[in-house]
């Protein structure tokens, strides 16, 4: 190759080696700050769903037809689990959660009106769990139900196995945040 | 000039005549007006909100089984924590109020048309960062109605198609309120959201300087020769009677109405009467009016219209100019805003 001949060619490898270049710049960018904003956003969202867990309430014949039973989950909370057939499957049982299916608030049963009702919107569902007033009632919405299976004879229901409500949220979590008795000092 | 005056020239080479060029833009004769003092109120009280919120995070701890607790000790127990936290709350309280009325005051002036549309947009921001604000403060005290509140909050953001359930994730940490939640609404409360409104405060206030203060001319005014009176020291002194009203108002609120306890948080018990703070008494009374999409669906969209208010008045007034149309909206806006909010303090459910 003559001195003219580089020359000629050299725009162009220039032109190349620049866009080359800045190609290679501006794809390490978005590749590391990408990755580096991919990373923050995984890592913001929760690592797993809560974990669930199947807990015996009872032999299904120790619950009559018409009748039910209350049972307490891990969380605390209080569900009652009816029996309205015959048949030993799970059809025939009902067990309805207390959150409100509008905005997640709880209900709880007005014996006077024979119903749920939720303070929040109010909200108010039939014994069934069917929602008859309020916004549930207008969109339609019913009280959502616990998963159940039967296994040998014995009923099982489906739980979130820890919840906010398990832990103790009283006093002397921090004891230097607990008041101190007066009148001891040495 | 001394020798240590010398050091800082040679460093900071800015003249008292550089400073006076920089500072003293001329300032519309209508802003003697304290109306047209709003917008300085919100950003004064929102210093105020960083100072007492550094003060109370000396003690606060974000996490459910101590969150209530710290807050119990602050209040009854750390020397006039009582008095920072209730200026805390009051001071939110009034930061809101402030930049509503100086939204309604922007609004009803016609003060966001050309070439003002970009910086009625970064307010809109600054309105729903405020709104935030509040509302992840409020959740961070972890009594009864925070905490339902927070629930009720997330369930919203739920409601919103496609996107929902990620936010809600995101917000909470998890499906449901769990041991995570509250140090999110901490970090958004005290790092995220503060450093958002800086930095979309730089960006208001160096748009009004690039832009000018729109400027109206009262009748008081027509026969004064001189149009503007100088920012330094003239409009400072103004800002300064208004730092002072807001202080005497925030202690006095402080001091006669001090921020209380309500009951420790019950993931069980939804309580027999709950409501959220006052600015969320609208949206809380539109949900209780509307099934639950319909009503989120609806403020979101109201909320966009707002948004790009500046473009539809534009081009309403285009076509007619001499047109009212956006004050009589404006009128059933606020008649609306005031009359929810009414209806939702007054009843209990």
């Amino acid at each position: 190759m003559n001195a003219s001949e580089q020359d000629t060619n050299q725009p162009d490898r220039r032109k190349f080696l620049t866009a080359a270049s800045r190609t290679a710049m501006a794809g390490g960018l978005v590749a590391g700050y990408g990755t580096f904003f991919a990373y923050a956003g995984r890592y913001l969202y929760p690592a797993r769903a809560a974990d669930k867990a199947w807990m015996f309430v009872a032999e299904v014949s120790a619950i009559p037809v018409g009748k039910s039973r209350d049972f307490r989950l891990p969380s605390g909370a209080s569900v009652v689990i009816a029996r309205q057939g015959e048949d030993d499957t799970v059809d025939s049982f009902l067990a309805l959660s207390s959150v409100c299916p509008h905005l997640g608030c709880q209900v709880h049963w007005e014996q006077v009106n024979d119903r749920f009702f939720c303070p929040c919107h109010n909200g108010v569902f039939d014994a069934k769990g069917k929602g008859t007033a309020g916004p549930p009632g207008d969109a339609g919405q019913s009280l959502s139900q616990y998963p159940l299976r039967i296994e040998s004879g014995l009923l099982y229901i489906e739980v979130t196995a820890e919840s906010l409500a398990t832990r103790p949220l009283g006093d002397g979590h921090d004891p230097c945040l607990r008041p101190q008795p007066k009148g001891n000092d040495v | 000039m001394s020798a240590i005056g010398t050091w800082f020239k040679e460093r900071i080479p800015l003249d008292g005549d550089a400073f006076r060029e920089m500072t003293n833009e001329p300032v519309p004769n209508h802003l003697k007006h304290w109306w047209f003092c709003l917008g300085g109120t919100p950003a004064y009280l929102f210093v105020m909100q960083i100072l007492t919120g550094i003060l109370l995070a000396f003690y606060y701890q974000p996490a459910p089984s101590t969150a209530y607790e710290s807050v119990r000790y602050i209040t009854e127990e750390a020397a006039f924590g009582w008095f920072l936290r209730s200026m805390h709350k009051w001071g939110a309280t009034l930061m809101v109020a402030a930049v509503i009325l100086h939204q309604m005051r922007i609004y009803f002036t016609g003060a966001y048309r050309k070439p003002r549309e970009i910086n009625w947009m970064v307010g809109m921001l600054l309105l729903i960062c405020t709104l935030m604000i509040g509302f992840t403060g409020y959740s961070l005290v972890f009594e009864q109605l925070s905490y339902w509140g927070a629930t009720v909050g997330a369930n919203i953001a739920d409601g919103v198609p496609l996107v929902g359930g990620l936010i809600k994730n995101l917000m909470l940490g998890g499906e449901t309120y769990n041991d995570h939640t509250l140090s999110r609404f901490f970090i958004l409360h005290a790092a995220v959201l503060p450093v958002v409104m800086v930095l979309l405060l730089f960006v208001h206030i160096a748009l009004i300087r690039m832009q000018g203060v729109t400027e109206f001319q009262f009748k008081a005014d027509a026969n004064k020769e001189k149009k503007s009176f100088n920012f330094f020291p003239d409009h400072i002194y103004t800002e300064l009677i208004m730092g002072l009203v807001i202080m005497i108002l925030l202690c006095t609120l402080a001091s006669i109405f001090p921020a209380s306890m309500g009951p420790r948080a019950d993931p069980l018990t939804t309580p027999e009467v709950i409501k959220p703070e006052w600015f969320f008494y609208v949206m809380f009374r539109w949900l209780k009016l509307f099934p639950g999409a319909f009503a989120i669906l609806s403020s979101g969209l109201i909320v966009a219209i707002m948004f790009v208010w500046p473009f539809i008045d534009g081009f309403v007034r285009r076509r007619k100019p001499a047109s009212e149309f956006s004050v009589w909206i404006g009128i059933l806006a606020v008649l609306t805003i005031i009359g929810l909010t009414v209806w939702e303090a007054v009843v209990a459910h």
